[in-house]
């Protein structure tokens, strides 16, 4: 009997020592929040504490600014907190053109196209931090793209992405994250790899990148081709992984390893 | 590129413990690569912040590669009587950069 209490307290014990990712339930996606370390959490929570903001509050700063020879964004977009509020929510989404657009994608487009400005480029500080003020206008909000219709053929070639072995190693991203999720790897644990919290502080770069710099580094992690960011195949992947993440919450700025 | 987030509280009772907390945007670029012209790139990080109540000091920080990008520290002080507290960081190659909070004391 008492053999048995004392089987039973070791087995509580490992249990509450059990990483937060043990506790995902299958089937269903998760934040890439729930598999942080409790002090990063803290740290993710904390506006005094996040570097996030910086970017965030640049890109505020970058949407009222007017360029010389064009429009603020401010001038069209009043009042933003509330007119763009869950806009984040519904990206990637098809254009009228029939091409599909992330966030980035949207505002690399207006500041061409209606701003007649030179395009910042893909990882450059502005629209990272132009991307992430606007995705933080929908923080707390739930995720809410559209996958049919239009945006059919795109969804389903992310998912095929998702779903192909490709690399050295021969991996499928669903292998690992869906299978293996909760699990370690190379010091750190499998997310569902929702990207909510992106464009996020990343610790391994120092400072905000964007989802698809962080793709590139998984298409790197199992020694497959690494594609251009803002190109056909992450865009199709990001909208998939937000197609799978209904629901879920904008958490940009989030903190990343 | 610099910038500062600076919290603390705007009003405290005299005597009070308060605490600041900073946080800075910085590369604290350690140097060392190549600049690709056969030289290395100087190092360039914030190597010291100092903090200031009306004109008395009551912190500094030296801050060597080892210190992180985007660095944070937080400190307490006794809020003693109404005055600005001056934050002053320096860069190497002799940058600085301040930043102000007032503290009001009841």
């Amino acid at each position: 009997m008492s053999r048995a209490l004392a089987l039973l307290a070791l087995a509580g014990g490992l249990f509450s020592g059990a990483p937060v990712g043990a506790q995902v339930a299958s089937g269903q996606v998760t934040s890439g929040s729930a598999f942080l370390s409790p002090d990063l959490a803290r740290r993710q929570a904390d506006p005094t504490r996040n570097p996030g903001w910086f970017w965030v509050e640049q890109g505020e700063e970058l949407f009222s600014r007017k360029p010389a020879g064009g429009a603020a964004c401010l001038s069209c977009h009043a009042d933003p907190a509330s007119t763009l509020r869950g806009a984040a929510t519904r990206y990637p989404q098809v254009d009228r053109g029939g091409a599909l657009l992330n966030l980035e994608g949207r505002i690399e487009q207006c500041r061409v196209e209606r701003q007649t400005q030179p395009a910042f480029g893909h990882e450059s500080q502005e629209l990272l931090a132009l991307t992430a003020y606007l995705a933080s206008l929908s923080r707390g909000l739930p995720m809410n793209v559209a996958v049919d219709g239009p945006a059919r053929p795109f969804y389903d070639a992310g998912k095929a992405f998702f779903e192909r072995r490709q690399g050295q190693l021969n991996l499928s991203c669903r292998q690992c994250h869906d299978g293996l999720v909760g699990q370690k790897l190379r010091g750190d644990t499998i997310s569902h790899g929702a990207g909510t919290g992106y464009p996020a502080y990343r610790l391994e770069w120092n400072g905000v990148g964007s989802l698809h710099r962080r793709l590139r580094a998984c298409s790197l992690g199992v020694r497959a081709t690494q594609f251009d960011h803002g190109g056909p195949e992450y865009l199709a992947l990001e909208l998939y992984l937000a197609g799978r993440a209904k629901g879920l919450p904008v958490e940009t700025p989030a903190i990343r390893r | 590129m610099f910038n500062a987030r600076i919290t603390m509280p705007a009003e405290a009772k005299a005597g009070e413990i308060v605490e600041i907390r900073v946080l800075t945007r910085h590369p604290m670029d350690r140097g060392g690569q190549s600049d690709g012209k056969g030289g290395t790139v100087p190092r360039k990080i914030l190597n010291r912040l100092t903090a200031t109540y009306s004109g008395e000091p009551i912190f500094r920080l030296d801050m060597h590669t080892g210190v992180s990008a985007n660095p944070f520290v937080s400190f307490t002080t006794r809020a003693v009587a109404t005055g600005d507290i001056v934050f002053e960081w320096r860069e190497d190659g002799g940058a600085t950069f301040t930043r102000t909070a007032r503290l009001t004391v009841t």
